[in-house]
């Protein structure tokens, strides 16, 4: 695009350069209406931009999940608009700002490197033996592999025989079948709302994987392997194949359950099985969850684990601490006889053990199994060993996945960093807060705690999932994975199995969802469409709104951050936002000292009202000039009108013009907010806060506030009926006030620029803190770099944007030689809530504290 | 908003659905539609009618929206262009701009932003017009 913009910008400069000096009247009167033309587009651009970048800024603070689309459409639509700003500017200026499209094109063309960023995939093996992986083998095999073989290569524990299908390999099949532009197609247009579109989109992707056929090298590879696992007696080996991948555990997120594992698979089914995990990266509800956790779903390659079965007498999930409680020195274990597929996907009732991390023959167990349950002390205490060791070695606690075998040999399938660990600090409601005639169930266990609001519904099949309400509580007989999918849209959580350790409890944690699980007879006593108040720390479901337990309810975890995509924006942000040209008057406000697409809307729409303001005197066009304000007033004041700020018949030929002439509604309120209250005078001053001050007047002339003279011509209005921009430099401050009040509410805004000041430093930033807490209590979107500050409000009715001009006028006057008391916190205080008792008179009291 | 008269948009998409949809809430709003599903239709339509404002896909059938822009400025070249995109890009953006769209948005636009976008190029291009 750069070639294409030197030249569409050289083409407007060449036609205005050319187009020469208009000297008669109509020629300049059109000249100036198309000059007015320009500003505005200008003007409308430069707040699309700054409301497009505070909508960035909100989406990494808000913690609501975005993708790249946002992303996209965000940097596409702000560019666009700092396009059209540069555009604007020349051709009101003449083409007079060449440095500005080389500045623009550096930083948009940054983005888009940014933008076009793809995650790395290592070249490398398609196959490789578990004994050959360790940590840092994540981005070839998955986190979840990775961790498998660091615990028998490192940590010297026991695991199964097996092989890893790198993210290589998959990479390889996926290019081999050319699917992926068919995918991201089907993908970009699904609506994450539409679980019903979702399921079939999901369905048709996982299908187009599964019937894809496989490279036949990779397929001899793959077999081959399988082959090296053959037992000494020519046994062929069932396997279990596991998902693991890329980007899995390691961000922070878990992505627990939310792919295929499959068991017992056969020498015959392999290569349908590895095709099938491969596909289920697309499964509906690892769609939602990446989406959720701002993931690209390129950023997520699957490897498959390929492991002998463990001959399992009992199996279970162990977690190195309690992840409710991880001040807690248990280690808890959950066991069930056989796999331990059903104990993680919360199907069976399993035995708890709670396990004394200093004492280990002290435990404690609940459960339905025979007294003491499936595991023997000994075997407690050698489980319990085992969580301890590993979060020793790997230095975060463990979630553990396990089995022993016939033979008492204990095997691991699985260590990950165990999630969400520290909820809010809440502390534990115990049975006194568990009373009155509401309550309809207390029971089971709380395995995500939290307090909400909402509607029954109960879910038993996938038919039913597609009705489920946005904020119902979600009541289900097994936590199966499957309703992970349905944690974005559910308030709550109740289950009638399950514990801690399954998958759902580990997402229903991470998304904040408060959970029971375990709650017996939950189905039966809980009616579909009953509003309930569930109370997850005490396990407690109450009929109605119980508002003393739901003041208990705590904020949504902010789930993007640290992800793929938030990082993505995150750097895209630091070419947005930091504004480095605070300054109109230092050398360094100029366009090759733009570094951010901020720096360059604030240049461009400085030198613009500059533009307007100078094109009377530099034309020599006496209407289009600017007129001294006469009135009473401590400053001068120029005026210039764009459009129709001065009453109709107003001779454009007077030097002067007069209040009675002036018709434009923003600078009629910041006006009655400069001339509200009198101004008192300077206040009285320490010797010290007055020293400092003497002391930069004698280093720098020009910024005594005594000097008049050259302050005149820089205090300016620029209006029209609607419309007022306002540039003050009084003493040693430099100020801008402008606003907009017309008939489209979106096009509404009042904004502020503050810099500078005479104080020293501290000074200054006690000023700008002082004006910051002001313009917030009024609604005011406030940023503060160093003694800089800039305010905005935008698509507010007249009304409410009148009362804030009003503000901003008061302040204009009112706190501008504040700094002189500035180093004394107790006048600061006195000032303030001076301040704030004068504007609450003017402010209407509902409309104060926000918008 | 100077709607004594109707503001005249013309919708050149090839997504049938939209098209119609938009088309009826856009006439509910108050302003006269007409919609065509290619480049060579719309610039029929604009040769024969009186048009305000052109909301243009930039994936046309017959034509790639841009090549449609570039016809429709030889003749009109202050009529007011709005281009409308399903697929975000920086680049693609700043091209349309410098074909000289007044103006370039991401489908699905919702539809109040749609007509603050016509509301804003109809008011620009016509106080290009108008005398002061």
């Amino acid at each position: 695009m750069s070639g294409k913009l030197k030249t569409g910008l050289k083409k407007v400069v060449t036609f205005f350069s050319s187009a020469g000096p208009p000297a008669d009247p109509e020629v300049l009167e059109e000249s100036f209406r198309s000059h007015y033309r320009g500003f505005r587009a200008l003007l409308t651009a430069n707040n699309s931009a700054l409301d497009l970048m505070a909508g960035m800024e909100r989406a990494l603070t808000r913690g609501r999940p975005f993708g790249m689309a946002f992303v996209r459409g965000q940097c596409t639509a702000l560019t666009v608009n700092v396009y059209k700003m540069i555009h604007s500017l020349q051709e009101i200026s003449d083409g007079k700002y060449q440095g500005l499209s080389p500045a623009f094109e550096e930083i948009s063309g940054k983005i888009e490197e940014i933008l076009a960023r793809q995650p790395e995939v290592p070249p490398g093996e398609h196959v490789l033996p578990l004994s050959h992986i360790s940590k840092e083998d994540a981005d070839a095999v998955g986190e979840k592999l990775a961790n498998l073989g660091e615990v028998h290569n490192r940590a010297g524990l026991e695991i199964p025989a097996g092989f890893a299908i790198t993210a290589a390999a998959t990479q390889y099949f996926m290019h081999s079948t050319g699917l992926q532009d068919e995918i991201n197609r089907l993908l970009k247009t699904v609506d994450l709302d539409d679980l019903e579109q979702l399921y079939t989109t999901s369905a048709r992707i996982q299908h187009l994987i599964s019937a894809a056929p496989l490279p036949a090298d990779l397929e001899r590879q793959i077999m081959d392997s399988y082959q090296s696992l053959t037992s000494a007696d020519g046994k062929k080996p069932l396997i279990s194949m596991r998902s693991s991948a890329t980007e899995e555990d390691g961000s922070g997120a878990s992505f627990a359950g939310q792919y295929r594992t499959q068991l017992n698979i056969s020498e015959d089914s392999i290569l349908e099985t590895y095709k099938e995990i491969v596909a289920s990266k697309y499964g509906s509800q690892a769609i939602i969850y990446r989406h959720q956790r701002g993931f690209r779903h390129q950023d997520v390659i699957m490897c498959v684990g390929c492991m002998v079965m463990v001959d399992a007498a009992v199996s279970g999930v162990m977690f190195s601490r309690s992840p409710r409680d991880p001040s807690s020195s248990l280690v808890e274990i959950n066991a069930a006889p056989g796999l331990g597929r059903r104990v993680v996907e919360g199907i069976v009732d399993t035995d708890y053990y709670q396990v004394y991390r200093e004492a280990p023959t002290e435990s404690s167990h609940q459960g339905p199994g025979k007294v003491g349950g499936h595991l023997t002390p000994e075997k407690q205490r050698e489980l319990a060993g085992i969580a301890i060791s590993l979060e020793e070695h790997f230095g975060v606690p463990q979630d553990i996945e396990w089995s022993i075998e016939e033979s008492g040999k204990i095997i691991i399938l699985q260590s990950r960093p165990l999630a969400q660990l520290s909820q809010e600090d809440t502390v534990f409601i115990q049975a006194a807060d568990a009373q009155g005639k509401d309550l309809l169930i207390r029971a089971g266990l709380s395995v995500s705690r939290g307090t909400a609001f909402g509607a029954i519904f109960k879910v038993h099949s996938n038919v039913d999932l597609l009705e489920f309400p946005k904020g119902a509580v979600l009541v289900v007989e097994h936590p199966i994975p499957e309703w992970a999918s349905l944690m974005n849209r559910a308030a709550a959580v109740v289950s009638e199995t399950g514990h801690a350790a399954t998958h759902l409890a580990i997402v229903a944690r991470e998304f904040g969802v408060p959970a029971i699980f375990g709650m017996e007879h939950g189905m039966e006593l809980l009616e579909n469409g009953m509003a309930v108040t569930v109370d997850a720390d005490s396990c407690c479901i109450y009929r109605g709104k119980r508002e003393e337990v739901l003041t208990r309810s705590v904020p949504p975890p902010n789930l993007m951050v640290g992800s793929p995509i938030y990082h993505i924006l995150e750097e895209i942000m630091t070419l947005v936002v930091p504004l480095n040209l605070t300054d109109p008057t230092s050398p360094f406000f100029k366009p090759s000292q733009c570094e951010t697409l901020h720096d360059l809307t604030r240049f461009c729409h400085e030198k613009a009202v500059d533009q307007m303001f100078t094109f009377g005197k530099v034309s020599g066009f006496a209407a289009k000039s600017a007129k001294q304000l006469v009135g009473e007033s401590p400053f001068q004041w120029w005026v210039l009108d764009l459009d129709d700020g001065f009453r109709q018949g107003f001779d454009v030929k007077q030097k002067y013009v007069s209040w009675d002439d002036i018709v434009s509604e923003p600078m009629k309120a910041i006006w009655d907010g400069m001339t509200i209250k009198p101004w008192q005078g300077p206040p009285p001053v320490s010797v010290k806060g007055f020293g400092s001050i003497l002391f930069r007047s004698t280093m720098n002339p020009s910024l005594d506030p005594a000097v008049r003279a050259s302050l005149g011509n820089r205090n300016f209005f620029l209006i029209s009926r609607n419309f007022c921009n306002l540039s003050m430099r009084l003493g040693y401050h430099f100020t801008l006030a402008e606003a907009y009040l017309g008939e489209l509410l979106t096009e509404n805004y009042v904004s502020f620029q503050f810099k500078g000041g005479a104080a020293d430093r501290s000074r200054r930033f006690i000023r700008v803190y002082l004006l910051r807490d002001i313009l917030e209590r009024y609604g005011f979107r406030v940023e503060v770099k160093l003694d800089a500050l800039t305010a905005r409000i935008e698509k507010q009715p007249k009304e409410y944007l009148i009362e804030r001009l009003k503000v901003l006028g008061y302040l204009l006057i009112h706190t501008r030689q504040i700094d002189m008391v500035m180093g004394d916190q107790s006048m600061v205080d006195r000032y303030r809530r001076m301040i704030i008792g004068d504007l609450d008179e003017i402010v209407k009291p509902n409309s104060i504290g926000g918008e | 908003m100077e709607t004594s008269e109707k503001i005249r948009v013309l919708l050149v998409d090839d997504e049938t659905d939209y098209l119609e949809i938009t088309a009826k809430r856009l006439a509910r709003r108050g302003y006269e539609v007409a919609t065509a599903a290619d480049c060579r239709t719309g610039l029929a339509i604009l040769a024969d009618s009186p048009v305000d404002v052109v909301v243009l896909d930039l994936m046309l059938p017959d034509m790639d929206g841009n090549e449609c822009l570039q016809e429709i400025r030889k003749d009109q070249p202050s009529l007011g262009v709005i281009m409308l995109t399903g697929h975000a890009s920086v680049h693609t953006g700043l091209t349309c701009l410098e074909n000289g769209a007044n103006d370039y948005c991401l489908k699905p636009v919702p539809l109040d932003e749609l007509v603050e976008k016509i509301e804003i190029v109809y008011r620009d291009m016509r106080s290009g017009e108008k005398k002061c």
